[in-house]
């Protein structure tokens, strides 16, 4: 390999460039978005062709977290996120574990109907759902985002590919020295699971921390919303403040973009374990 | 093992969740789609097919399915053939750190909010301050163009920003796939002479069969079900419906016109659409792939 690799030093140079011309397009709308979040919205429009800030200012920050209720926001799509992740983890292993490794009757049915949830788009069910959830009195409420995602068929299904592959001996073992069920579950299941449960629980944290069509559906009040929905009523309500605006989307775009710096080998990792998002 | 108490316990709140938030409302939905229902009347009459005969002379939904296929189609093309190629490029880096830079970098629009990048977007297609008429004015002397207000740019406004938001997931998928490709099948042609583009054709290309198969059907799948830009991009469907999808119109219909019954007969139609994609996939999935 060592002299191919100097045979094809220049390709690989030619390679990495053509690259990095792929790469500049990807980040050039992150950086445009944090150059203008630090410009006067002045600037913006009477001074297009600066790329730079003239005078660097924070006013577009101000202004989100004076004139609107940011923080608010920031803690409602917390709650939802960390909530949700936390009940699915739980929810997906424990069912998991139950159809890979106990006898029913009605388990294939059982676990047919749990794929088939996953198939249907999200379109067909968002209409009856909202009328379930208003039927309820949950309208308005971030339980209304919560309790619907608490169960997740891909989840279920993810976990019981992985539960296939820890030997039933295990269990059987553990369970001849006297571990109960649960214990068994706990001790030795979820344990084994660490690899799964990563995956998971970064997928469904971004999945509910980016979601917009829930919220949009069930939420009415401005002092209820979560993030991604907040920001289009603060765009709308503040769209000649561009600045305020590209503040706005950068404040919430840089939590989950610093997630993946933090952890790029889970990220990628997870991509390919769950196979898609 | 069998110890059907502790498999009640657990299963049972499981599926009373699943059956109240998925099976009723895919009951409910296409029973809804039946109805003439809005949720402010108090009653709301069974019409039949009435819904689904409607369809056939709004213009709104046609041009919203017609709009809907050419951005799947056209949008999934480009992708599919992106990511193929760059995860290629990629994984013939022979820098470990180099490749896993890259990676990062094309995955990073993928983990943000789409609705705050469409925003973003909006932003670089502004007419008069945005990146996108400023960069076409600095290098090429083109003046400006209202991107977003003219019929026939919004829909390609539109792809070049979905490509731009969801291509990192796809080149991490193949690139997965091309890693577990044993390097003897290259040498191997390198050898009898074969040159790179040759080399991807065939090999990669046909070994890579089944991922190819499985990325593209959920690649479609996805983009059918894509919303939170064409609310932001497309104001109000875009100048004269250029920019409506079917996923925009479900919503308008069902939460701003009220007209829950029809809505629910569009989604419906999304959803028959969304099968064929599964169903071919499964049928190709029998397929005989691989080495």
């Amino acid at each position: 390999m060592a002299s191919n690799s100097r045979k094809y030093y220049k390709l690989y140079v030619v390679i990495a460039v053509i690259l990095m011309v792929f790469a500049l397009l990807i980040i050039a709308p992150y950086i445009w978005m944090m150059l203008t979040s630090f410009k006067s919205t002045r600037e913006v429009l009477y001074n297009p062709g600066k790329v730079m800030p003239i005078k660097w200012t924070l006013s577009g920050y101000i202004t989100v977290l004076t004139k609107s209720p940011f923080f608010s926001w920031f803690k409602n799509s917390v709650i939802v996120s960390v909530t949700v992740t936390a009940a699915v983890i739980f929810t997906s292993t424990i069912t998991g574990y139950v159809f890979s490794k106990y006898r029913f009757k009605g388990k294939n049915f059982l676990f047919w109907l749990v794929l088939s949830t996953m198939m249907v788009p999200s379109q067909i069910t968002m209409i009856p759902r909202f009328l379930i959830i208003n039927q309820v009195g949950l309208y308005n409420s971030l339980q209304a985002l919560i309790i619907p995602a608490i169960v997740s068929g891909f989840g279920i299904y993810l976990c019981r590919q992985f539960c296939d592959e820890i030997p039933d001996s295990l269990c059987e073992a553990a369970k001849l020295d006297g571990a109960g069920d649960f214990r068994i579950y706990a001790s030795i299941i979820l344990p084994q699971l660490r690899p799964c449960v990563a995956a998971l629980a970064i997928f469904t944290f971004l999945d509910i921390w980016n979601d917009y069509l829930n919220p949009l559906i069930m939420l009415s009040t401005l002092k209820s919303m979560t993030l991604p929905l907040a920001l289009t009523y603060f765009s709308d309500a503040h769209s000649t403040d561009i600045s305020a605006v590209m503040a706005a989307s950068a404040l919430i775009m840089l939590p989950v973009t610093i997630l993946l710096l933090c952890f790029q080998k889970q990220f990628i990792k997870g991509v390919t374990i769950s196979g898609m998002k | 093992m069998k110890n059907n108490r502790f498999v009640y316990l657990v299963l049972l709140p499981i599926f009373i969740l699943l059956a109240v938030f998925f099976v009723l409302p895919i009951v409910g939905g296409l029973a809804i789609s039946f109805f003439d229902y809005n949720p402010l009347r108090a009653i709301n009459h069974f019409i039949g097919f009435e819904n689904f005969g409607k369809l056939m002379s709004d213009k709104i939904f046609l041009k919203s399915t017609a709009n809907t296929l050419i951005f799947v189609g056209i949008t999934v093309t480009l992708n599919i053939f992106l990511t193929l190629v760059l995860a290629q490029l990629i994984s013939m880096l022979p820098w470990p750190k180099f490749r896993s830079f890259f990676r990062v970098i094309f995955f990073m629009p993928c983990v943000a909010p789409l609705i705050a990048s469409s925003v973003v977007w909006g932003g670089l297609y502004a007419t008069k301050y945005g990146l996108i008429n400023n960069m076409l004015k600095t290098f090429f002397g083109i003046s400006p163009v209202n991107w977003l207000g003219t019929a026939s740019y919004v829909m390609p406004a539109i792809i070049i920003f979905t490509l731009w938001a969801d291509i990192g997931y796809n080149i991490i998928l193949f690139s997965a796939g091309m890693d577990g490709i044993p390097t003897d099948f290259y040498e191997a042609a390198e050898i009898d002479g074969a040159g790179m583009v040759k080399k991807f054709f065939y090999i990669t290309l046909p070994l890579l069969g089944r991922t190819v198969s499985f990325v593209v059907a959920m690649t479609i799948i996805s983009h059918f079900q894509m919303f939170a830009q064409f609310q932001v991009l497309a104001k109000l469907g875009g100048p004269e419906n250029s920019g409506n999808v079917l996923t925009y119109y479900i919503y308008k219909t069902a939460f701003q016109t009220k007209d829950m019954g029809y809505a629910s007969a569009i989604a419906v139609v999304l959803f028959v659409l969304i099968m064929i994609v599964t169903i071919i996939q499964q049928r190709l999935n029998r397929v005989e792939w691989g080495y």
